[in-house]
C-alpha cells in the first residue's frame, strides 16, 4: 500500500516537473531588441552566458533563447548591458584563477552570432532501423503483369543483409507454377494461330537493395504505421521451357539450361512493428528467352529436337508479389537519443 | 490439440504486440485522450477536387486502349468522398499478337495467295480445313473487329482510411493519402455485331453498353496545398468478346464454335486500369485540424 502511495506520488511529481520534459516548449515573448553586447577584449575576464547578455534570477538556472534575436539585452533593464558583470564565485572566472592556460577565451558575443550548424530531422528517430540488421522475405508472386499467355505464381524468399540503414545486398530465389491462360486455347482454335509458350522452373539471384523513401501513415487518424519504398536490382539465373503448342504431337521440351537473368524493381514496405512488415513489390526479370519454332520441319525432321526450337528474344516477365518481411535481430539500440 | 492452442496463442502474440507497438500512442498522462496527429492538414476536408487522368488498360490481349478523362470528387470529410470518374478511349494500339494474327491469316481471303504458296481461298466452298475453321471468326482485317473500350463512366464511392507522409532521400517530404473506392460502371463497348448466320461475312462492330462493379485503390502525393499528384490501380471485370471470335455455342455444353457471334461468345475478363492523375482542389488552402 505504501509502495502504491508512493508511486502515486512520482507520477505527480513527474507531471508536475518543469517544461524541460516536453518536446516543444511554449516560446516566450522576444525580448525587446536592444545595442548588441561590446566584444569582450580577450584579455578580459571570462564571462559565462549571463554576461553575454542573459541574466538568470539569483538561484535559478541559466536559460538560452535560441529563439531571441543574437545580441539580444536582458529582459531585466538592471542589468546593464554595457558594463561587463564581475565573474561571480563559481562560474568560469574561478577556472582562470585557478589555471590560466584552461581560461576559454572565445568572445560568447561574437559566437552567438554565429549560424547555428545543428542538424534537424524530419523524422527524428527511425521507426524501424536497417543497419546491420538481416532481413528474410518469403513472398508470393501473386500476378504476372505483363503476361497474358502465361501466369507464373509460386513463392519467393529473399534474404538482405542492410550494410547501412539504406542500403542491402542479398540473394532471392523462387519456383515457379505455370498457369495457360483460356484464352490461349481460344485463340489457336478461332485463328489457327499459335503463340510460342514458355513456362519458367526456377529463378535466383544476387541482388542489391535502396530504401530512398520513408514514411508514415496515420490509419483513421487513431493509429500510426510506419512505411519505405524501395528499389532493388541484380543479377541471376533463370530456368524456362517451351510450352509445346505448334507441333505438341512431336515436341516434348526438357529444362533449358539457366539463363543470366537480370531484375530490376521497386517495393513498399509496411511495418508493423520494428521487425515485422508486409511487402508489396514489382520485378521485372529480363533474360533472353528460346521460344518454340513456328514451323514444322517436313518429314522425320519434326521429330528432330534440333528443330524445336525458333528464334531468341528479349523476354520481360514483369511479377507483383505480396509477401513479408522479417528482421533480425528483432530489437536494437539507437545511437542517439530521441 | 496442444500444438493448435500454442501456434493460437503464438499468433496472438504477434498481433498483439503488432498493435502494442505500431500505435504507440500514450494511452495514460497528459496525452491521453489526445488527437494522433495535430494541426494535421486536411487536404480533401470540404473540399472540390478536379482531376484530369490518364488511364492505361493492362493486360490486354488484342488491343491496348489509353483513356484520357477526368474524375470530380467532392470530400465530405478527410476520409469520405463521392465523386464521378469518366474516360475516353481515344487511343487504341494493336498488341503483337493481333499483328501477327492478320499477317498469318491475310492470305487466307485471298482467292489466290499473294506469295503464290498458302492457301487458296474460295469462301464459302472452301474446303482448307484452316479456312473453314476461321471463316466465322477471321475478317480481312482482324483489328477492325476487336472488342474496344470507347468510354467508361464511373460514380463511385471514396474512402481514404490512411493519411500520412513520406521523405524521399531525407530532403524532399510529401503528404501522402491512401485510398480504396468503389461503385458502378458504364462501360460503352463496341463488339462484333451480332450475327445467326453467314457470319463469315459480317465483321463489322456494333456499340452496347456493359453495366459492371468497379473497385481499385490510389495513392495522392500533395505536391502543394492545391494539388496533387495520383496514381491509382482499377478493376473492371465484365464479359467481352474481346477478339470478335465465335468461340462457344454448340454441343456439349455450349463449349464449342456454333458459327454464330453472339453474347454466347463473350468471356468474363477481369479488365484492369492503371491512372495517372493531377488533381487541382478547391478552395486552395486546406484546414487544419486542431
Amino acid at each position: 500500500m505504501n509502495q502504491a502511495r508512493i508511486g502515486l506520488l512520482v507520477i505527480a511529481a513527474m507531471i508536475a516537473a518543469p517544461s524541460f520534459a516536453h518536446a516543444q516548449k511554449k516560446k516566450k515573448p522576444a525580448a525587446k531588441p536592444a545595442p548588441a553586447a561590446p566584444a569582450v577584449p580577450p584579455s578580459a575576464p571570462p564571462v559565462d552566458a549571463a554576461a553575454a547578455g542573459v541574466a538568470p534570477p539569483a538561484g535559478q538556472p541559466t536559460e538560452i533563447d535560441a529563439d531571441a534575436p543574437a545580441g539580444a539585452a536582458p529582459t531585466d533593464p538592471a542589468a546593464g548591458a554595457a558594463e561587463p558583470p564581475t565573474p561571480e564565485p563559481g562560474d568560469l572566472g574561478d577556472i582562470c584563477k585557478i589555471d590560466p592556460a584552461a581560461c576559454p577565451t572565445m568572445n560568447l558575443a561574437e559566437e552567438a552570432k554565429k549560424d547555428l550548424k545543428e542538424q534537424m530531422y524530419a523524422v527524428q528517430q527511425i521507426y524501424a532501423l536497417r543497419r546491420h540488421r538481416f532481413e528474410i522475405q518469403p513472398a508470393w508472386n501473386a500476378i504476372t503483369m505483363n503476361d497474358q499467355f502465361v501466369s507464373h505464381p509460386g513463392p519467393v524468399v529473399a534474404l538482405n543483409f542492410y550494410v547501412t540503414n539504406v542500403l542491402a545486398v542479398g540473394v532471392s530465389g523462387g519456383y515457379y507454377f505455370n498457369n495457360d491462360s483460356t484464352f490461349n486455347f481460344q485463340t489457336r482454335r478461332a485463328a489457327r494461330v499459335a503463340v510460342p509458350l514458355t513456362e519458367y522452373q526456377w529463378q535466383a539471384a544476387l541482388n542489391f537493395t535502396y530504401v530512398p523513401i520513408y514514411g508514415k501513415f496515420a490509419g483513421f487518424s487513431d493509429f500510426i504505421f510506419h512505411y519505405d519504398a524501395y528499389v532493388v536490382g541484380g543479377v541471376g539465373a533463370i530456368s524456362t521451357r517451351p510450352i509445346a503448342v505448334v507441333d505438341p504431337d512431336n515436341r516434348s521440351f526438357a529444362w533449358d539450361k539457366p539463363k543470366i537473368a537480370f531484375n530490376a524493381g521497386i517495393g513498399l514496405r509496411i511495418f508493423f512493428n520494428r521487425w515485422f512488415a508486409g511487402t508489396l513489390e514489382v520485378r521485372d526479370y529480363i533474360f533472353i528467352d528460346r521460344l518454340e519454332a513456328t514451323a514444322i520441319a517436313p518429314g522425320e525432321g519434326a521429330t528432330d529436337s534440333g528443330t524445336w526450337y525458333g528464334e531468341q528474344k528479349l523476354t520481360n516477365n514483369v511479377q507483383a508479389q505480396l509477401g513479408v518481411s522479417i528482421f533480425l535481430p528483432f530489437a536494437w539500440e539507437y545511437r542517439l537519443p530521441k | 490439440m496442444r500444438r493448435i492452442l500454442t501456434v493460437l496463442c503464438a499468433l496472438l502474440g504477434v498481433f498483439a504486440s503488432t498493435r502494442a507497438t505500431a500505435q504507440e500512442i500514450q494511452l495514460t498522462g497528459p496525452l491521453a485522450g489526445a488527437p494522433a496527429v495535430r494541426q494535421l492538414r486536411l487536404h480533401r476536408q470540404g473540399r472540390v477536387e478536379i482531376a484530369p487522368t490518364v488511364s492505361f488498360t493492362l493486360l490486354d490481349e488484342y488491343q491496348r486502349t489509353i483513356l484520357p478523362g477526368g474524375r470530380l470528387t467532392y470530400n465530405l470529410t478527410d476520409w469520405l468522398a463521392i465523386g464521378v470518374w469518366g474516360a475516353f478511349g481515344a487511343v487504341k494500339m494493336p498488341t503483337d499478337l493481333t499483328d501477327r494474327i492478320q499477317s498469318i491469316t491475310a492470305m487466307r481471303r485471298e482467292p489466290v495467295p499473294p506469295d503464290g504458296r498458302g492457301e487458296p481461298n474460295d469462301p464459302p466452298d472452301n474446303i482448307s480445313i484452316n479456312n473453314l475453321r476461321t471463316m466465322s471468326s477471321i475478317g480481312p482485317q482482324f483489328k477492325n473487329q476487336l472488342g474496344q473500350i470507347d468510354f467508361i463512366v464511373s460514380p463511385q464511392v471514396t474512402l481514404i482510411p490512411f493519411r500520412g507522409k513520406l521523405s524521399i532521400f531525407q530532403k524532399i517530404f510529401v503528404d501522402t493519402d491512401a485510398y480504396v473506392f468503389g461503385g458502378p460502371a458504364i462501360v460503352g463497348l463496341s463488339e462484333r455485331e451480332t450475327c445467326e448466320a453467314n457470319c463469315f461475312d459480317a465483321f463489322n462492330r456494333q456499340s452496347r453498353t456493359a453495366i459492371a462493379p468497379t473497385f481499385g485503390l490510389g495513392f495522392n502525393f500533395y505536391l502543394a496545398k492545391f494539388l496533387a499528384l495520383g496514381l491509382e490501380w482499377r478493376g473492371i471485370p465484365f464479359a467481352w468478346n474481346t477478339g470478335g471470335f465465335d468461340t462457344r455455342g454448340a454441343n456439349p455444353d455450349g463449349r464449342f464454335p456454333d458459327n454464330k457471334v453472339n453474347d454466347q461468345d463473350r468471356e468474363f475478363k477481369f479488365n484492369q486500369v492503371l491512372s495517372v492523375n493531377l488533381g487541382v482542389y478547391i478552395p486552395a488552402k486546406p484546414k487544419s485540424s486542431e
